[in-house]
């Protein structure tokens, strides 16, 4: 394993939904997601107001990589890292923010959100999803019966062929 | 490792497409995308330079289906081939499940064969993971090009103890391209299913 998986469940997970749900209820942001460092949407809350978001999985990935680069430059410029990424459009803006080593939050909003707020909320909400975090670092053993491998190559049959 | 989450009951894995530039790595990917159906797969997102070299990553979520309750993704990436993209090479490389080498049959690449897969085993290594450890399949790809290399010499530099399951194609043709993806897919799972 090269990166540390994030298995998120049960209590965590229900922690997790509530305090999204509440920074997206605070700083009225259109979409709040949390997802992992190699890409992957460990949980999202969207504003009910709020237009159908763009496709997660393509945002959670390049907001990831994105991360990881930034993450190299800072490394280059001797820093350990840079702890959060603004990206402000005509419409709208992209706010990152490092939840400890495992994840990134992320807020998409429109122009007429104070990014000041945004900030201030998220900062706090960053520090008690990172005691969470911590906590469910040690994935549990999962275990698959002995009909996983033969429905998984079905499956695989079904799709390639 | 798969990254599994328990609350929506997915397993998400990662299968990075790697290999010298211009072997096929970003064919590949558009095929599948091509000829899987629209909804078993998701947008295909292309970081590229304005004459269509890939600048950071391909990129398709692709659904299994469920197994054993559990939605099956496979997310697929393709990294830069060029050497000097290394550094963007290294980062698609994290919390890799499986990993496609697509060699390129061309008589004049055997030597930037060789090259691409020491930088993958070195680029693992300073990951802190041996390559022996990650499901890898070799994809022989531009079978049909004129004076293509003969099989062997290309095994024979990438993977001399002939470990590596290996599978001929022509990506542009969408000869071999499923085949592919389905051995390696067929690793990481079993892989999976072990708990590893």
């Amino acid at each position: 394993m090269i990166e540390p998986s994030l298995a998120l469940y049960g209590d965590a997970f229900d922690q997790v939904e509530k305090h999204l749900g509440d920074l997206l209820e605070s700083t009225g942001v259109r979409y709040c997601l949390l997802v992992d460092r190699k890409g992957f949407v460990l949980s999202h809350k969207e504003a009910l107001w709020a237009p159908r978001p763009p496709a997660l999985d393509s945002v959670a990935t390049l907001v990831a990589s994105n991360a990881a680069a930034t993450a190299a430059l800072a490394n280059m410029l001797g820093e350990r890292t840079f702890s959060e990424q603004i990206h402000q459009g005509e419409q709208g803006t992209l706010y990152v923010e490092s939840v400890g080593d495992m994840a990134l939050i992320t807020l998409i909003f429109d122009s007429s959100v104070p990014l000041g707020r945004v900030k201030v909320h998220t900062k706090k909400t960053t520090l008690l999803l990172a005691d969470i975090l911590k906590d469910i670092k040690d994935v549990p053993a999962i275990e698959f019966d002995d009909d996983f491998g033969a429905n998984a190559a079905s499956l695989l049959d079904d799709l390639l062929g | 490792m798969s990254t599994i989450n328990f609350a929506a009951r997915e397993i998400n894995c990662k299968i990075v497409y790697y290999g010298p530039g211009m072997s096929g790595k970003t064919t590949n990917l558009k095929q599948v995308f091509a000829k899987v159906p629209e909804q078993l797969r998701g947008d295909m997102v292309s970081l590229a330079t304005e004459d269509e070299r890939t600048l950071f990553f391909d990129f398709m979520p692709l659904d299994l289906g469920t197994v054993q309750g559990f939605k099956t993704r496979f997310h697929l990436y393709t990294v830069p081939g060029q050497v000097f993209y290394n550094a963007s090479r290294k980062l698609i490389l994290r919390g890799v499940d499986g990993i496609v080498f697509v060699a390129d049959s061309a008589p004049n690449r055997l030597r930037a064969n060789a090259e691409s897969m020491r930088n993958l085993r070195e680029n693992l290594a300073e990951h802190g993971i041996d390559v022996k450890e990650v499901p890898l399949v070799l994809q022989i790809n531009k079978r049909d090009i004129e004076g293509a290399l003969p099989i062997e010499m290309i095994r024979a530099v990438i993977d001399p103890k002939k470990e590596l399951l290996w599978q001929e194609a022509v990506a542009d043709k969408g000869r071999g391209v499923f085949e592919t993806l389905k051995l390696v897919s067929r690793l990481v799972l079993e892989r999976l299913s072990k708990g590893e």
